[in-house]
C-alpha cells in the first residue's frame, strides 16, 4: 500500500514545521508550505490524502483556498481539516467545505485522532 | 313740639337727662369737643374726658383755645386745608391728621367735623370727634414699608434668576452634547448651540419641526418612534438608543440618544430633553482595540500553538519510567492551557465591554455538552472526581463554544478552589421550562458580602487571592454569556462549607 499524504499550508512556519514533526508519529509523508499562493498547485501535484489549512493567511485566505480545493472534481472527496486561533473560525470552514474545524491551540491527541481517521 | 315734650316727659325732664348726656359723653372713647362758631377763632368750648386722655391735656388748657394747637408746630398739613374748607362751608369731613400730645409726641388722630346749624341755617357750632389711630397707623406703615421692602426683594430675585438663567443658558450653549427641547408632538421647540454646530444646520432649518422630518429623516427610526412617543404618558427615558447613519452635511456618524421628560408643571409641562451624543469617535476607538485585541490574541495563540504541540510530543516521547520528567511535560502542559485562557478570557473581556461578544446560536446536545466539557477538565486533573448527576435530555439553541467556556470555568473554579477535596458533583435538571446547571464544592466557600462581588470584573476574594491565582474575570466572563442567553448565574455557599454555582437557561 502507498504511504499517505498530508499537506500543511500553515503561514507561520513555527506550526508547519511542529505539524510536521507530529505526523512523524503517523506512517505517512507531510508536505508544508507556509505561502499559500503556492499551496493550491503543490496541492494538484502532491494529491494528499489530508489537507490542513490555517484560516488567516496573507493574500490567499484558508477559506478561499479550501473553496478553491472544493471546485476540483478530483479533491471534492479530499479530507480538509482548517485549524485556526480565531474562535469564530469554524462557521467560515465549514462553509467553505472543511470537513472539520479544530481551534488552536489543539491537543496533540485531538488532532492525530482526525488525521489518523481521515487517512 | 307736642313730640318733644312728650319725650321730656318720659324721660323725666331736662333737667335729670343733661347730666346723663355727660356722662355718657365722658364715657366715650372717642374724644369729643364742640366749638363755637359764633365767637372769634372758633373757640372749644367743651371737651369730654376722652379728648383730655388722648392730648394730655387739661380742660382748663382746652377751653377757649382754637383747635390749632395740636397741630404744634406742624402746620402744613394737607388735612388742614382740607379741614379749613369744610369749616368755611359748614360741610361735614373726616380727615387723619398728625398731632401732638401735650408731652410733644406724635399722635394720629382720624378727627370727623360736623356743623350744627340753627334754624336760618347758620352754621352755630362744630363738634369734633377725635379718635387715635397711631397703632392702626402704624401698622400701615409697616405694612407699608414690609411692602416697599418685598418689593425691592422680588426685584433683586428677578435679576438673580435672570442671571441664573443666563448662566445656565451659557453653560448649555456651550456643552459639546446637542440638547433638543421637544413639545408633546415632537415638534422641536429650542435647539442649542451645540446641536447646530453638530449638524451643521441653522435654527430655521431646526425649530418648529417634526423631529422625524429634520435632516434626511435621520430620526425617523420606527424603534426611537415608539420609544419618544411613550416618555410623556409612560416617564419611562429612552436610554443609550443608538443611530448609525448618513446624515447630510456631516457624513456617516453613530449618534447616541437620551431623552427625558421634562418634570415641571406650567409653561414647561410635557416637554421632552432630547440629549444627542456624537459617539464616532469611540465606536472608531472602540473598534480599533478590538481589532487590536483580536489580532494580538491570534499572534498570541499562533506559537503557544506551537509550544503545546513540541510540549505533548515530549510527552509521547518520555520513558514511562522517567516519573520526574512525566510531571514536569504535565506541568508545562498546564501552564500553556493556562495562557490559553488568560488569551481567550482578555479577549472576551474586550468584546463584553464593547457590547460586541458575538454569540453564535446553534442547536446541540446541552448534556453531551456538559459531559465532554467534564471529560476534558477530568483529562488534566485526575486528583479530583468530577461527578455528574441528572440529565436535562433537551437539544438547547445557544452558542454551545460560550457555554461550555461557561461549565468548562465553574467547574475548573470549584476545583480550583477546594484544594484538597477529591470530590466536586455537578448536577443538571430540567424544570419549568428551564434547564438547570449546578456544581457544587467542598472548597473554601465564599462569605455573603463576597458571594455579591465574585461576579464583578477583576474582583476576587481576598485570603484567597493570595493563596490561588488568577486575575477575576472568569465569572464575570461566565455571568455576561449566561445574561446574552437570558440566563441567571448565581452562587450559594457558605464559608469554610463550599459553594454551590448554578445558572438556569430558558428554553425558547
Amino acid at each position: 500500500m502507498d504511504q499517505k499524504k498530508i499537506f500543511v499550508c500553515d503561514d507561520d512556519s513555527g506550526i508547519a514545521d511542529m505539524l510536521e514533526m507530529v505526523f512523524e508519529i503517523l506512517d505517512s509523508e507531510t508536505v508544508t508550505e507556509t505561502n499559500s499562493i503556492h499551496a493550491y498547485e503543490k496541492i494538484l501535484h502532491l494529491k494528499p490524502d489530508v489537507v490542513i489549512v490555517d484560516l488567516w493567511m496573507p493574500v490567499v485566505t484558508g477559506d478561499q483556498l479550501i473553496r478553491k480545493i472544493r471546485k476540483n472534481e478530483d479533491m471534492k472527496e479530499t479530507f480538509i481539516l482548517c485549524i485556526s486561533a480565531s474562535r469564530d473560525g469554524k462557521d467560515i470552514a465549514l462553509e467553505a467545505g472543511a470537513n472539520t474545524f479544530l481551534p488552536k491551540p489543539f491537543d496533540l491527541d485531538e488532532i492525530l485522532a482526525i488525521v489518523e481517521k481521515a487517512l | 313740639m307736642a313730640i318733644n315734650e312728650q319725650e321730656n316727659h318720659n324721660r323725666g325732664g331736662n333737667h335729670e337727662v343733661t347730666p346723663l348726656i355727660y356722662a355718657a359723653l365722658d364715657a366715650s372713647s372717642s374724644g369729643i369737643i364742640i366749638t363755637d362758631n359764633r365767637l372769634p377763632d372758633n373757640p372749644i368750648i367743651y371737651s369730654n374726658k376722652a379728648f383730655e386722655k388722648i392730648t394730655g391735656y387739661e380742660a382748663n388748657e382746652i377751653i377757649g383755645h382754637n383747635c390749632r394747637f395740636l397741630q404744634a408746630d406742624e402746620r402744613r398739613q394737607e388735612a388742614r386745608e382740607i379741614i379749613r374748607e369744610a369749616v368755611d362751608k359748614g360741610m361735614h369731613v373726616t380727615v387723619e391728621i398728625r398731632n401732638y400730645r401735650k408731652n410733644g409726641d406724635l399722635f394720629w388722630n382720624e378727627l370727623s367735623i360736623s356743623p350744627l346749624r340753627n334754624e336760618k341755617g347758620e352754621v352755630t357750632h362744630f363738634i369734633g370727634v377725635q379718635n387715635d389711630i397711631t397703632a392702626r397707623k402704624n401698622a400701615e406703615e409697616k405694612l407699608s414699608f414690609e411692602r416697599q421692602r418685598m418689593e425691592k426683594v422680588i426685584l433683586e430675585r428677578t435679576e438673580n434668576l435672570r442671571n441664573n438663567e443666563e448662566y445656565l443658558n451659557s453653560i448649555i450653549q456651550t456643552i459639546r452634547e446637542s440638547l433638543v427641547v421637544l413639545d408633546p408632538n415632537l415638534n422641536v421647540l429650542t435647539v442649542n448651540q451645540s446641536f447646530l454646530r453638530t449638524f451643521k444646520v441653522t435654527k430655521s432649518d431646526t425649530i418648529g419641526k417634526l423631529l422625524f422630518d429634520l435632516g434626511n429623516r435621520q430620526w425617523d427610526i420606527e424603534g426611537l418612534r415608539t420609544m419618544l412617543e411613550t416618555v410623556l404618558p409612560t416617564s419611562n427615558p429612552v436610554l443609550d438608543f443608538e443611530v448609525e447613519h448618513d446624515f447630510p452635511y456631516i457624513g456617516k456618524k453613530n449618534m447616541l440618544l437620551n431623552a427625558h421628560r421634562v418634570e415641571l408643571e406650567g409653561d414647561y409641562k410635557d416637554r421632552i430633553l432630547l440629549a444627542i451624543e456624537d459617539i464616532t469617535e469611540r465606536r472608531a476607538i472602540e473598534k480599533r482595540k478590538d481589532d487590536f485585541l483580536s489580532i494580538a490574541s491570534h499572534e498570541l495563540k499562533t506559537p503557544l500553538t506551537a509550544v503545546k504541540g513540541y510540549i505533548q510530543l515530549i510527552k509521547r516521547f518520555v520513558p514511562k519510567d522517567n516519573s520526574r520528567l512525566i510531571d514536569v511535560v504535565q506541568k508545562s502542559d498546564t501552564q500553556i492551557e493556562r495562557l490559553n485562557k488568560l488569551i481567550v478570557e482578555l479577549l472576551d473581556v474586550s468584546k463584553i465591554q464593547s457590547g460586541k461578544l458575538d454569540i453564535h446560536r446553534g442547536e446541540f446536545d446541552f448534556d453531551k455538552m456538559v459531559k465532554d466539557t467534564i471529560e476534558h477538565i477530568q483529562f488534566s486533573n485526575d486528583e479530583c472526581n468530577i461527578v455528574l448527576e441528572g440529565t436535562t435530555g433537551v437539544m438547547y439553541e445557544g452558542d454551545e463554544s460560550h457555554l461550555s467556556q461557561v461549565v468548562g470555568n465553574l467547574i475548573s473554579n470549584a476545583i480550583k478552589y477546594s484544594p484538597g477535596n477529591n470530590q466536586i458533583n455537578v448536577y443538571l435538571s430540567s424544570l419549568m421550562n428551564r434547564i438547570k446547571f449546578s456544581v457544587r464544592d467542598y472548597g473554601f466557600g465564599i462569605s455573603i458580602e463576597d458571594q455579591k462581588k465574585v461576579f464583578d470584573r477583576f474582583y476576587r476574594v481576598g485570603e484567597i487571592r493570595e493563596k490561588i491565582a488568577g486575575m477575576g474575570i472568569g465569572l464575570y466572563i461566565c455571568e455576561q454569556i449566561i445574561k446574552q442567553h437570558d440566563g441567571n448565574l448565581w452562587v450559594d455557599s457558605e464559608l469554610g462549607k463550599g459553594s454551590i454555582f448554578s445558572f438556569t437557561l430558558p428554553l425558547k
